[in-house]
């Protein structure tokens, strides 16, 4: 028979209050005053990251999931492309879309050779790159022909070494799907398992590696380039 | 009182002291090859501090590799709390629209980073089920959830930090340890933990504030 039993949300104090937000107990209006004097009152925030701080070891028991790449598409579509209104020519909007646009362009001109059969698995395609390196590749994937496409934009390989192509699915240890052939293009045939997990939105990388490849299956030297698979 | 990241956080504390302190020498705000720490070095809690200062920055780059470090920890946050797929995935993305318009907040936080991330996640799924749920609509459907959460043997073995909550969960009575869990991790109300243990709801509201401040207590000893 305390008082607390009888009390609104306020009466065990700010600290208290504090404490029931982070849990995650109160109703929506109370979550709602929470939220507002977490905006208003640094004090009040105070209490609230104390608390956050406290409790989240507790959040080591959620598991990893890897969400599916749509998600991350959609997220795209909804904080990058924004519709062009107003002032078109000076919207960075719009020139950012034109350049989005123009990659596109030229990613449907690369996949053009690998249209032909035209109902299959939708193609993705990646642009490989990385800060503090000149290498750049462009690579389609073809389910149906269950290989991968690159185009050699630019950067050279240093003699004695190979650039090696690898898919890294989430926290996971890279793949090798083997060393790139010298060349503007190249075709690469991939195994069903790596197959499998390209469709759900892997990452491409290159690294330099020792001619031949790594001989340690796994990346030995620097990335040089790297991308997500995107549908086209 | 604004002390910075790498500060606490079981799993991100232990990390290499020496690596940390090579990057507090460094400007902040140089990631010196993005593809070279890219993928298959796990990251550091300063690497992620530095891709959220870089997404305040409306760092796209910097924003993509965040999302491709944290946003599978985050849909498992939004899952649990949710308990269903298309909803998660529509607030993992509401969570990263948040994370790129209000990463310069993390700045003023008192948080680690991936707790950061993890209360923004965590605050988005529960509000949405408070928005969703009518109360008492919901109360078979908490029934129906088993609770995965570690148990006492399981945590103590965990140890660190994250063992030293589940002690001090050990030490309340077993049925408020439980509520204090489900509140936290599945983000059930007082109205459902009261029907849930079958106790009236300001019962419920006292155990959980009692059970807070003694939780409060064992973890400051």
């Amino acid at each position: 028979m305390t008082r607390a039993e009888d009390d609104g949300p306020e009466s065990g104090g700010d600290d208290l209050f504090a404490a029931e937000y982070v849990l995650g107990v109160l109703a929506a209006d109370e979550r709602e005053i929470a939220s507002r004097r977490i905006d208003a009152d640094a004090a009040f925030a105070h209490l609230v990251d104390a608390w956050e701080a406290r409790l989240s070891p507790m959040a080591d028991a959620y598991p990893e999931t890897e969400p599916p790449i749509r998600v991350k598409e959609a997220l795209d579509r909804r904080l990058f492309v924004a519709e062009p209104r107003a002032g078109l020519w000076s919207s960075l909007a719009f020139w950012r879309g034109l350049a989005a646009a123009s990659v596109a362009a030229l990613a449907i001109y690369i996949a053009v050779p690998y249209l032909n059969p035209p109902a299959e698995p939708p193609r993705l395609i990646a642009s490989l790159a990385a800060d503090g390196s000149d290498v750049r590749y462009l690579a389609v994937y073809d389910a149906a022909r269950r290989e991968v496409g690159l185009s050699h934009v630019s950067g050279e390989r240093a003699a004695g070494k190979d650039f090696e192509l690898w898919m890294i699915e989430g926290k996971n240890a890279p793949v090798s799907m083997g060393v790139i052939p010298a060349g503007q293009t190249a075709r690469m045939t991939i195994s069903p398992a790596v197959q499998q997990k390209l469709a759900q939105g892997a990452v491409l990388a290159v690294s330099l590696e020792p001619t031949g490849g790594s001989p340690t299956g796994q990346p030995t030297g620097p990335v040089v380039a790297a991308g997500d698979l995107k549908s086209i | 009182m604004l002390k910075k990241v790498g500060s606490f956080s079981s799993t991100e504390a232990n990390g290499a002291p020496g690596a940390q302190e090579r990057f507090r020498g460094r400007n902040t705000l140089q990631l010196p090859n993005l593809g070279n720490c890219l993928i298959w070095q796990p990251m550091t809690p300063q690497d992620i501090s530095n891709l959220i200062v870089r997404t305040s920055m409306k760092d796209r780059a910097a924003f993509d590799l965040l999302y491709r470090q944290t946003s599978a920890k985050l849909f498992g946050v939004c899952l649990r709390v949710l308990k269903d797929r298309g909803e998660a995935e529509e607030a993992l993305q509401e969570v990263f629209v948040k994370i790129w318009t209000k990463a310069d907040r993390f700045a003023v936080s008192e948080l680690s980073p991936i707790s950061w991330l993890v209360a923004i996640a965590r605050n988005h799924a529960i509000d949405r089920i408070r928005a969703r749920r009518e109360p008492a609509a919901y109360i078979d459907a908490a029934l129906d959830v088993a609770d995965p959460a570690p148990g006492p043997e399981a945590a103590a073995v965990a140890g660190g930090e994250s063992g030293r909550i589940y002690r001090c969960l050990d030490e309340l009575e077993k049925d408020r340890a439980a509520a204090v869990r489900g509140a936290y991790l599945e983000g059930e109300s007082y109205a459902e933990l009261a029907a849930r243990h079958d106790v009236p709801l300001n019962t419920m509201r006292t155990w959980l504030r009692r059970s807070l401040l003694k939780l409060r207590e064992c973890l400051e000893r």
